[in-house]
């Protein structure tokens, strides 16, 4: 076990439930040309975080998007708590509780952060519980309020993460898809990035988050899927990913076996739950 | 000549401010959905032909019938959208949208033709005859009451698109697609909506258009057209108030030149149009060409 930092929110909630939030089986999907993801099955304990790792191209944001309902499946089935998304529109997915944060950024820029914190209520209709939840939400971020009335786009790149992270819980989701969260930003970035995702899993949130920093990615997480080609290569626990031979040297840079410890500048190491 | 001067630039801001509200019709159309409405102009002419078939044979008042002809475009506007422009997808939609706009301003020019013959028409009213001295000189009052209702209804919009959820969704569509709708905006009714409004608007400019233009027949949508494209370049593709702005820029800048050769006035028009995008490729308050990727 390694030494963890101040971790204030704790761990995520250790084998939180037994019901799998999401089950994927036999998913095939593309846009038009030729498949990209190839009979895709996995599934995504409820509580924890989940990192899907797989080089550049391997499907994994087209993976998300079709979750979240932005691209229609051809074939296969997704379930969300045991119900089914075939043919439902981003929108319904919304309401059943599923929220997508985009690789790239998808602030609205001309925008101010307030008003893209109230988009991510955009389909609730009570305003009371509007308000309530972005009360809610910037007790959460704290930063994210005192940002409240600049443009969107004239924050930083890990700065609009946070308002991202901030929009997306205004539907208080119960499962929430994060699409390579790190990208571009520095290190000490990401740790504060790294937090908040791990804060949003500490208030009970499912995590589905893909990485490009694999590494970092599977730390943070309890399970872990390795993607190639559009196909599920691995599962497993983030640590039996990190620490496999085979993966270890395609996608980690390889001697993950002797720097298992945290790097330094490694935010809080594995999570307590992480295995 | 000062005194000339002085009313061309009178004119140049009544007359620009209603070509400024068609002109935001059509740079929120493109705004929203990328698409360039070559038929805008001739929609300004079928407004115009309503609202000369609601006087003239049911002797309704011009302004008046505005309450029945800008639902009806809107109507139109929304039906063109589900007909002609929501199948275009992908990235050749802006210039796909300019074939399949000019196909809808063909057939309806060809069925204006039709019903009410090449010959000139013209609105009337007692306010199209009937003038008024305003700024020491005297204009008819359709001119100012035109201005006041565009004005009026600019105000309208932008109250629409900045104090209403709808006009959050219509923003937030304009900024980012897949954006809005992984937030649960629906961009297929929001784009059907916008272009139904941006087409509902040129009711009133056709409106106003058939009652100062002295005269028009269904050829008429050419001449708007090239002069509404023009103005919503130089304003910026997308941008509301560059419509505005450069609409009263260009409008009084034609009239201006036309004191002196009314024959050079549109010819300065598009030059003008020229200097500024050479200067500033994305118009007076463009975005760089964000919108075109
Ligand atoms: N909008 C799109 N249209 C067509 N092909 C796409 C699109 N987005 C991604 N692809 C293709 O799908 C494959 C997987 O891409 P993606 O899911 O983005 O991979 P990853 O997120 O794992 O890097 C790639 O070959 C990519 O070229
Ligand atoms: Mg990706």
């Amino acid at each position: 076990m390694h030494p963890t930092r101040d971790q204030a929110p704790g761990g995520p909630p250790a084998g939180a439930s037994h019901d799998p939030a999401l089950v994927i089986e036999g998913l095939v999907c593309g846009y038009g040309g030729g498949d990209v993801l190839h009979d895709v099955s996995l599934s995504v304990p409820a509580g924890a975080i989940t990192c899907v790792v797989g080089p550049n191209g391997a499907g994994k944001s087209t993976l998300l998007a079709t979750i979240s309902g932005l691209l229609r499946p051809k074939r296969g089935t997704i379930k969300l708590h045991g119900e089914s998304l075939a043919g439902k529109s981003p929108r319904q997915i919304l309401d059943m509780g599923l929220v997508h944060v985009q690789q790239n950024h998808s602030l609205f820029r001309d925008m101010t952060v307030r008003e893209n914190v109230e988009l991510g209520g955009y389909i609730l209709r009570d305003h009371a519980l509007l308000l309530r939840r972005r009360g809610y939400v910037e007790e959460m971020f704290p930063q994210v309020a005192q940002w409240a009335g600049q443009k969107a786009g004239s924050l930083s790149g890990g700065q609009q993460r946070l308002v991202e992270f901030a929009r997306c819980l205004m539907l208080d989701p119960s499962l929430v898809l994060l699409d390579e969260p790190s990208m571009g930003l520095s290190p000490k970035v990401l740790r504060t990035v790294f937090d908040a995702a791990r804060l949003m899993n500490a208030q009970g949130k499912t995590i589905l988050l893909v990485e490009q920093n694999a590494r970092a990615g599977l730390r943070l997480s309890a399970h872990g899927i390795v993607l190639e080609n559009g196909r599920v290569r691995l599962t497993g626990s983030g640590r039996e990913i990190l620490e496999h031979p085979e993966i270890g040297a395609l996608y980690l840079g390889g001697a993950v076996t002797r720097a298992s410890g945290p790097a330094p500048g490694d935010g809080g190491g594995a999570p307590g739950a992480a295995h | 000549m000062g005194r000339q001067i002085y009313e061309a630039v009178v004119d140049g801001i009544l007359v620009g401010g209603v070509y400024g509200l068609m002109a935001v019709g059509l740079t929120l159309i493109f705004g929203v959905l990328d698409i360039i409405n070559i038929a805008q102009g001739i929609l300004v002419i079928l407004g115009a032909y309503l609202s000369y078939a609601l006087s003239v044979h049911l002797h309704i008042d011009l302004f008046l019938g505005l309450l029945l002809t800008v639902p009806a475009m809107f109507v139109i506007g929304v039906a063109i959208y589900w007909a002609f422009m929501r199948p275009l997808r992908g990235r050749e939609r802006t210039s796909m949208s300019l074939l399949a706009s000019y196909a809808v301003a063909i057939i309806i020019e060809g069925i204006l033709y039709w019903i009410f013959s090449p010959n000139y028409v013209q609105l009337n009213a007692w306010y199209v005859i009937s003038s008024v001295r305003v700024f020491g000189f005297y204009l008819p009052y359709i001119y100012l009451f035109g201005f006041a209702l565009a004005v009026a209804l600019v105000v309208v919009l932008y109250m629409i698109l900045y104090r209403t959820r709808f006009g959050r969704s219509v923003r937030a569509t304009m900024q980012d697609q897949t954006a809005s709708r992984l937030i649960g905006i629906d961009v297929n009714r929001v784009a059907a909506v916008t272009f139904g409004i941006g087409v509902a608007v040129t009711a009133v400019g056709g409106m106003v258009y058939g009652a100062t233009s002295g005269g028009f027949n269904p050829n008429s949508g050419y001449d708007l057209i090239s002069r509404l494209l023009a103005i919503i370049i130089l304003g910026g593709l997308g941008s509301i108030g560059g419509a505005l702005a450069a609409a009263v820029f260009m409008i009084t800048l034609e009239s201006l030149v036309s004191i002196w050769s009314p024959n050079w006035a549109i010819v300065v028009f598009y030059a003008a149009l020229v200097l500024v995008l050479t200067v500033r490729p994305s118009g007076l308050f463009g975005r760089q060409g964000v919108r075109l990727q």
